[in-house]
């Protein structure tokens, strides 16, 4: 090793291991943050993994100095710069051929702008390819000639052609890519191009909705009513539906928050909310210590932060905003349907009755949603009832169908009459079954009495449909009682 | 030289099969079948070869891997715990008897077992040797097994250690911690899960300068993706004073651990990141900036 050094130890050897030095230094461990002297910005390379999990690349606007070039373009602290973009206005022949020239350089491709045309990208596959277009005039610069074979040709691009300019779009993978592209671009103006780091906003609306916090409503609302991305607006929803959830659990946390204490006698509390809540995964029950433990850290927390959310999700604007958007006409997202239509089937509000029988009703509307909106009507229970006698009375097949589900999950006397009417007096066998199936559902002494009669009157018909769900209905009744 | 070592090996295995008791050697015919009713046989001749030589360590070790229900008594509601707890014992006693080749054994051999049961008599034994036993050897061992270049080795000692750490945070953290600059970077991966599983506050500052180094000037100064994003998970883990470090990785623009951060927190359930969650929220959408240049 020793005698190695003393070899390499002559000048011209040790210049180039200096300098061989140098290009490792610089080459291996460039420096992640760089201050933009000319925009006044400090800019910071995207770690390389958030690159391979997002496909996101770029620099990160770190810090702008006040009254900087970038300052004064509002350009804000986090933005990721993806692209840096320059236009290439082009007034004669010689602003073309050097704007192209340009544009090409580094990375083979150019966005041509036509008038009345949309934007063309136009990619050469090999450097020094020809671009196959040529043009004329001063002023106004049109297309003169198009060479066949050549990727221009490949385009609808048409002699006569009014040549507005040439844009180059950089994508910028890392702080190297910017300081050169940058360089370059020095004398022009130019634009960037950002990219909203959908990532993090996905997983902070998520936690939001997982925190239960009620300083996250207005903003979680006004993320669902305003973004241009379906991820977001999903994600939105589906947090606020969360929070719903939590808060209608209430009555629960609040018995633990009274007593300022984490573990209740599993009796003491509402059997129902002790289910959702056990399921939410907020606590665990042990029936035979007879034991309602909330689990840390969130079940022990959110007692504390219960109470103010449920004020603010009983003000009912949640459930104003649901009712909205629910419509297939307002929401084109089936998705973000189905979760406003969860939201009103957990607060039950009884002004969404007219909302969700309209949904109900509309042929347009695909059938889950259809079913689910009758769903929803029952859980607002006996104030729906009327309703949706009268939807079932003037509806198609699938309304009826709907309807008389619903009624048969509310049950009372007034649905259980109309439905043993309905059941032995209408002709439609297609929806023979539900009926049957909603008035085993009520299952009181009537209702029996009604199923029974129609048990009698299918005793000769071994095949039909109603008489084997009937069967099968005394059957498992049967069983029950055993 | 390999053949004079198989030589040696050979002549002292039948030295030892000439002095072992015959009960275990019978137990030991017994088990080669893999016949559930055999394996209880062959525990009983176990039982009986310890009853002939109470310190045979191999008597020992077999009845601790090999389950039993009529030695376990499987009447009682703790069954399975206490069915471990006893054959972990067995394996400690094993340990007792001949230290470094039952030390080695239970680290290298029996935490390999595919079987969970058997992995976690490994594990109880071990926490005895920790209490009882020879704690620098046992701890020179699985600080050999984590920097192993066989994963399952790295694996099981980053489990082991997590355990031992639980209970002992104070000797623990500092070995682990050390293991943060080891030159393996599947080392360095373990040692992160490990101290996360152990979830002492004394790791919060190691953690932290881990997942900072991503914006160190010098690439070679950078910790590598995976392993920063396991110390934010790890940190997630230890709760309580790490939730402020989450946080800034939350506020840190340029860093790509933001969602894990954020995954972090939201499992924690800490109202102190609502606000920063919610200046996420508030960044500029994808748009054009127009720079003006004079």
């Amino acid at each position: 090793m020793r005698k190695k050094i003393t070899q390499f130890n002559q000048p011209h050897h040790s210049v180039f291991i200096v300098s061989l030095l140098l290009v490792l230094m610089f080459g291996l461990g460039c420096d992640n943050q760089y201050y933009d002297e000319r925009l006044k910005m400090q800019v910071q390379q995207l770690d390389s993994d958030l690159k391979d999990r997002w496909s996101t690349s770029g620099v990160v606007v770190l810090d702008t100095t006040p009254n900087g070039p970038a300052n004064r373009a509002q350009l804000e602290t986090g933005e990721l710069i993806s692209y840096v973009i320059a236009e290439y206005p082009v007034r004669d022949v010689g602003d073309f051929n050097s704007a192209i020239k340009q544009a090409l350089d580094e990375d083979n491709n150019f966005i041509l702008h036509l008038k009345d045309k949309p934007p063309l990208r136009i990619a050469l596959r090999r450097q020094g390819d020809k671009v196959g277009l040529t043009v004329e005039g001063n002023g106004t610069v049109r297309v003169k000639e198009i060479q066949p074979g050549t990727p221009a040709a490949n385009t609808d691009i048409q002699i006569g052609d009014l040549v507005e300019k040439i844009v180059d779009e950089r994508k910028i993978y890392s702080l190297a890519d910017y300081k050169k592209t940058l360089g370059k671009f020095s004398k022009k103006q130019f634009t960037f191009r950002t990219t909203e780091l959908i990532g993090v906003k996905i997983a902070a609306v998520d936690a939001l909705g997982d925190l239960g916090d009620v300083r996250a409503i207005a903003p979680l609302v006004d993320l669902f009513k305003n973004s241009t991305e379906f991820s977001l607006r999903k994600g939105a929803i589906n947090s606020l539906q969360r929070l719903v959830e939590l808060s209608v659990l209430n009555d629960l946390f609040q018995a633990f928050q009274s007593a300022d204490i984490n573990q209740l006698p599993a009796d003491s509390l509402q059997a129902q909310q002790l289910e959702s809540a056990a399921i939410l995964g907020l606590l665990t029950v042990d029936r035979n210590e007879n034991t309602a433990t909330l689990k840390a850290p969130f079940g022990t927390q959110f007692r504390h932060r219960s109470e103010a959310l449920y004020q603010k999700i009983n003000e009912g604007h949640l459930a104003t905003l649901a009712q909205e958007y629910i419509q297939i006409e307002i929401e084109p997202e089936q998705e973000i349907r189905r979760a406003c239509l969860a939201m009103i089937g957990i607060l039950k509000p009884v002004s969404a009755i007219d909302a969700l029988v309209a949904v109900l009703e509309n042929p347009a509307e695909i059938p889950g949603i259809r079913f689910q909106a009758g769903l929803a009507l029952s859980q607002i229970g006996e104030p729906a009832v009327d309703t949706l006698i009268t939807a079932f009375e003037k509806g198609d097949t699938s309304t009826k169908d709907i309807a008389a589900s619903a009624l048969g999950s509310i049950g009372g006397s007034k649905a259980r009459d109309r439905l043993i009417n309905a059941l032995e007096n209408s002709t439609e066998s297609a929806i023979q079954l539900t009926l049957v199936d909603a008035i085993a559902k009520i299952g009181d002494v009537p209702s029996m009495r009604a199923l029974e009669r129609q048990l009698q009157q299918y005793q000769q018909d071994d095949e039909s449909g109603v008489r084997i769900f009937l069967d099968e209905v005394f059957r498992s009744l049967e069983e029950e009682s055993m | 030289m390999k053949k004079i070592w198989i030589a040696l090996a050979l002549t002292l295995f039948a030295i030892g099969c000439g002095t072992q008791n015959e009960n275990l050697a019978k137990g030991k015919e017994l088990i080669k079948s893999d016949k559930r009713r055999k394996e209880e046989r062959a525990v009983r001749e176990f039982k009986l070869a310890l009853q002939q030589q109470i310190d045979s360590a191999e008597a020992h070790y077999l009845l601790g891997y090999y389950n039993s229900q009529e030695f376990y008594e499987p009447n009682t509601t703790d069954w399975q715990e206490a069915s471990i707890t006893a054959r972990g014992k067995q394996m400690f006693l094993a340990y007792q008897a001949e230290q470094r080749k039952y030390l080695e054994r239970l680290v290298f051999e029996t935490l390999r077992d595919d079987d969970l049961d058997i992995q976690n008599a490994a594990l109880d034994a071990l926490k005895r040797i920790y209490k009882q036993g020879d704690r620098k050897r046992l701890l020179s061992q699985l600080q050999k097994a984590i920097k192993s270049s066989d994963n399952r080795d790295r694996h099981n000692a980053h489990w082991i250690l997590g355990h031992l750490g639980a209970e002992d945070p104070g000797t623990i953290v500092p070995i682990l911690v050390k293991l943060l600059d080891h030159r393996r970077m599947e080392t360095r991966l373990n040692a992160v899960k490990s101290l996360g599983e152990v979830g002492s506050e004394q790791a919060i500052p190691a953690l932290a300068a881990l997942i900072e180094s991503g914006s160190a000037k010098w690439k070679r100064d950078r910790e590598e993706p995976e392993v920063r994003q396991l110390a934010v998970e790890a940190l997630g883990k230890i709760g309580g004073a790490a939730v402020p470090e989450l946080v800034k990785i939350v506020e840190n623009k340029g860093s790509s651990l933001r969602v894990d951060a954020i995954r972090a927190l939201a499992i924690l359930g800490d109202e102190k990141v609502v606000e920063p969650l919610l200046e996420a929220l508030k960044e500029q959408s994808s748009r054009d900036v127009v720079i003006p240049l004079n």
